[in-house]
């Protein structure tokens, strides 16, 4: 391969944030079609090597190219102009605008001065049309739930024809049949000759996606190696620095116990009947695709969205649909699928942004003991491994799978009975999921009740005593105990009608 | 540099500098940047505007940042909470009309007719909280159904006429001086403190902050954010009501038509301290620093003889020169 194939590079680039060193003597290229994948632990250094070719960042030494031009003092939009279409870990979408309106983001077409909507329409169609995505081009993007909006980021990124294409985790969001239509979509592209980096913690989707795949680690590069002939045994251990700790062998125990949450007959918007019994002392895995009402039923059990009709019991007890405050005043807690927009306070610190959930467990009459914030804090940080400089640094500047790691010791601090999590592993490396895996499993056997919603099938059967099947907001299957079996249940969740 | 490795104990060796929080450090930036033009300001004015180094001066400044120092504080937490009260100003005139209406006209016991006062003033600014909260009407329209009602409502009352008070020895303490300081510069520092403490070390103040941050993720945190709501618009409501009491003992009367754009002084001052109006961050350290700066600024071109209506546009201009800079250096050495 010459020279000029190269579409970037890093030469003995060096970044630091206070704290930390998020990318250390980093030497990096990428050269057309060819699709890179970037794979490492949750603070790493991946997005922060995505930011420094994107131009978002500025290497404090060492140098950066995007075919041939150095980067040194260009913004995100001259970058931009080099050819370089981003997709940020973190949604950037205009919730109130519509879909079509998202993708052309201050490139409206334009005729005579106005924005030519008629034309804006149609390259809409044609730009979700060649993802192989079909969405209403017309609807505003706060309607679409996450998946629907990582998909309308992918096609306009896309959509741009860049030369240098750039994922970060894109699919963190979306179940197997989306991950599919993106994987399509990439290669796609690829034979076109635009040089691709994808990052994802998901190795089986890397092996279908890309053709090489540098691993990084602590802000270093250890090896760019075909992904191809590589075993995930060996990446994983380039990535972790330590051969991975086998999965512990799963109890699978369905509880027997009286449900402690039920809901009869649901219905709203997204849900039409939905039955389900939360029982403690177990792992509730609910599984489904994109619109089965997967988050509107978690929202609705936590009392976020009143439904329609239906019925919602906690410990036996029928609960005032829509009551959130008192629901979690009762034990109940819920983190959400969009960690920016709903989990994280960006500028407090993770020690606060933690406490945040029971503040009067670290105060006396309203005055926030610091001691007792720090230790709560600590303990939990320790706890779930969060990667912070101190306690106090602010949550905002945590890499994405710290973050949620942070979200999720909330609730663990507030020692809620019952725990609902939407994709609480979404964007968390390998050795970070085990880690949240055993908190499940920790919570389950201590006898409180573990909702678990993931778009990752693998996942819920590897960890769930019972799973169930939702479509067009019903249950519609329900396993459990030795029932569970990978094939079985990716089957029934993707299975039409 | 040392990262810490996901197992390891918490990085305590890390230097306290270099793992500073973000938002502080640019805070930091600011209040250093506003204490330097405070210096700069002083030291002309000292040279330039005759008589502005006397004790008497000094002390006339102190009164006037009591004027805005007092509502401030409570300004700075709502202003945080990503929220806006413009109705200082005919809140002050309205608290101050209504303390010489009850006590004179209406006979109620004068002690009374300042509870009366401290308790309207705080239902108010509650009120204009839970159209906030409950409803979700932006608090620059529910407040602004407050300034323009209560000045109209405080000149009504009034025929457009000051209304005498009775003097007596509350009045008399609260117009004057304890210990040679000004009463009102005397409470001023009093509530900064208070707030100082509310701010930063409650579950309440955090909450604030919170809200401001991510009003979404404070309430799935389980944060009752209607109530935060509330509780900072009758805040700033209680407070106005004290400056009533202060403004109508420094007059002598209830007045009507006082303190007119008192509240953008106020918002100037916390914006001027690098408190964001997009809610989230900032501090009542700068606040103070801001306080500072617009009453020697306003000292200053009384002092200078600068025409009256001239002082409005170089107080305009620094204003958001001021605001500017703020802005330019968080930018430089800042956020993401
Ligand atoms: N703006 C910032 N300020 C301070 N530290 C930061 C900032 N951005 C990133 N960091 C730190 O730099 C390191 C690398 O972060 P980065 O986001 O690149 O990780 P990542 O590999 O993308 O992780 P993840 O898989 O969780 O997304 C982390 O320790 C992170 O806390
Ligand atoms: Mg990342």
């Amino acid at each position: 391969m010459s020279n000029t194939d190269v579409v970037a590079e890093v030469r003995a680039g060096t970044k630091r944030y206070p704290g930390v060193t998020a990318l250390s003597d980093v030497d990096f290229t990428v050269r057309r079609g060819e699709v890179r994948a970037l794979l490492g632990k949750n603070g790493a250094g991946k997005s922060t090597l995505i930011k420094v070719l994107s131009g978002a960042e500025h290497l404090d030494s060492g140098e950066a190219f995007v075919r041939g031009r150095p980067l040194a003092g260009l913004g995100t939009r001259d970058v931009a102009g080099l050819g370089v279409a981003t997709v940020y870990q973190e949604l950037s979408l205009v919730p109130d605008m519509t879909v079509a309106e998202n993708l052309f983001l201050g490139a409206w077409p334009r005729s005579r001065g106005a924005i030519d909507l008629r034309r804006m329409r149609a390259e809409a169609r044609e730009a979700m049309a060649r993802i192989g995505v079909h969405l209403d081009v017309d609807s505003p993007v706060d309607s679409l739930g996450s998946a629907g909006q990582q998909l309308v980021e992918i096609a306009r990124a896309v959509g741009q024809r860049p030369a240098l294409l750039i994922l970060d985790e894109p699919t963190s969001s979306l179940a197997a049949a989306e991950v599919r239509q993106v994987i399509d979509a990439v290669r796609h592209v690829a034979e076109q000759g635009v040089a691709v980096i994808y990052v994802s913690h998901r190795m089986d989707e890397i092996r279908q996606v890309a053709d090489t795949a540098t691993v990084v680690r602590d802000g270093r590069i250890v090896e760019t190696l075909p992904v191809g002939t590589a075993s995930t045994q060996e990446i994983v251990t380039m990535m972790l620095g330590t051969a991975p700790d086998a999965l512990a062998p799963r109890a699978r125990r369905p509880s027997a116990e009286r449900p402690v949450l039920s809901a009869r007959g649901l219905v709203s918007e997204k849900l039409h009947g939905l039955d389900l019994d939360v029982r403690p002392g177990e792992i509730l895995g609910i599984a489904g695709v994109l619109g089965s009402g997967r988050t509107e039923a978690l929202r609705a059990l936590v009392g976020l969205d009143r439904p329609d009709a239906g019925e919602i019991r906690l410990r036996g007890e029928a609960v005032r649909p829509g009551a959130f405050a008192a629901m979690l005043r009762r034990g109940l807690g819920i983190t959400p699928e969009n960690r920016r927009r709903q989990g994280i306070v960006p500028l407090l610190g993770v020690d606060e942004n933690i406490v945040i959930s029971d503040l009067r467990r670290v105060s006396r009459s309203g005055v926030l003991d610091r001691r007792a914030v720090r230790r709560a804090a600590q303990t939990l940080i320790d706890r779930l491994a969060i990667k912070t400089a101190r306690p106090g640094t602010p949550i905002g500047t945590l890499s994405g799978g710290n973050q949620q790691k942070a979200v999720l010791a909330r609730w663990l601090h507030a020692g809620s009975d019952v725990l609902l999590l939407d994709e609480p592993t979404r964007g968390v490396d390998v050795e970070a999921k085990r880690q949240i895996y055993h908190q499940m499993r920790e919570l389950a056997d201590d006898g409180r009740a573990v909702v678990f919603v993931s778009s990752e099938v693998e996942e819920l059967a590897d960890i769930c005593d019972r799973i169930v099947v939702l479509r067009g907001g019903r249950a519609v299957a329900e396993l459990s105990g030795d029932e569970i079996e990978l094939n079985r249940v990716l089957a029934l969740a993707i299975a039409e009608e | 540099m040392s990262t810490t490795t996901p197992t390891g104990p918490p990085v305590a060796s890390t230097p306290a500098r270099a793992g500073g929080r973000l938002g502080r450090n640019t805070q930091r930036l600011n209040e250093i940047g506003l204490i330097g033009a405070i210096v700069v300001l002083f030291v002309v004015l000292a040279a330039t505007a005759p008589g502005f180094l006397t004790v008497t001066n000094q002390l006339a400044i102190l009164r006037d940042a009591a004027t805005v120092g007092v509502v401030a504080w409570a300004m700075t937490l709502v202003i945080v909470a990503g929220e806006i009260d413009i109705s200082i100003g005919p809140a002050v005139a309205f608290s101050s009309v209504l303390l010489a209406k009850a006590s004179g006209e209406w006979q109620v016991p004068f002690a009374l007719a300042v509870l009366l006062c401290l308790a309207v003033g705080l239902l108010l600014g509650a009120g204009a909280g839970f159209l906030r909260a409950r409803w979700g009407i932006p608090s620059f329209v529910a407040t602004l159904g407050l300034w323009s009602g209560l000045r109209g409502l405080a000149q009504y009352m009034t025929d457009g006429l000051p209304v005498p008070l009775e003097p007596n020895g509350f009045l008399d303490v609260l117009a004057g001086s304890i210990a040679g300081i000004p009463t009102p510069a005397i409470i001023m520092a009093v509530l900064f403190g208070v707030f100082l403490f509310v701010a930063n070390r409650t579950a309440y103040g955090r909450s604030v902050f919170a809200v401001g941050g991510n009003a979404e993720a404070a309430r799935l945190a389980g944060i009752s954010v209607a109530r935060i709501r509330v509780i900072l618009f009758a805040t700033t409501g209680l407070l106005a009501a004290v400056s009533g009491l202060l403004l109508a003992a420094r007059l002598g009367s209830g007045n009507g038509g006082a303190s007119v754009g008192l509240e953008f002084d106020v918002i100037a001052a916390v914006v001027i301290g690098g408190t964001s109006l997009a809610g989230g961050k900032g501090s009542l350290l700068g606040t103070l620093l801001g306080v500072a700066f617009i009453t020697f600024i306003g000292n200053g071109l009384v002092l200078l003889g600068v025409n009256a209506f001239f002082q409005d546009v170089v107080r305009g201009v620094i204003i958001v020169g001021a605001v500017l800079i703020n802005v330019l250096l968080s930018h430089r050495k800042g956020a993401p």
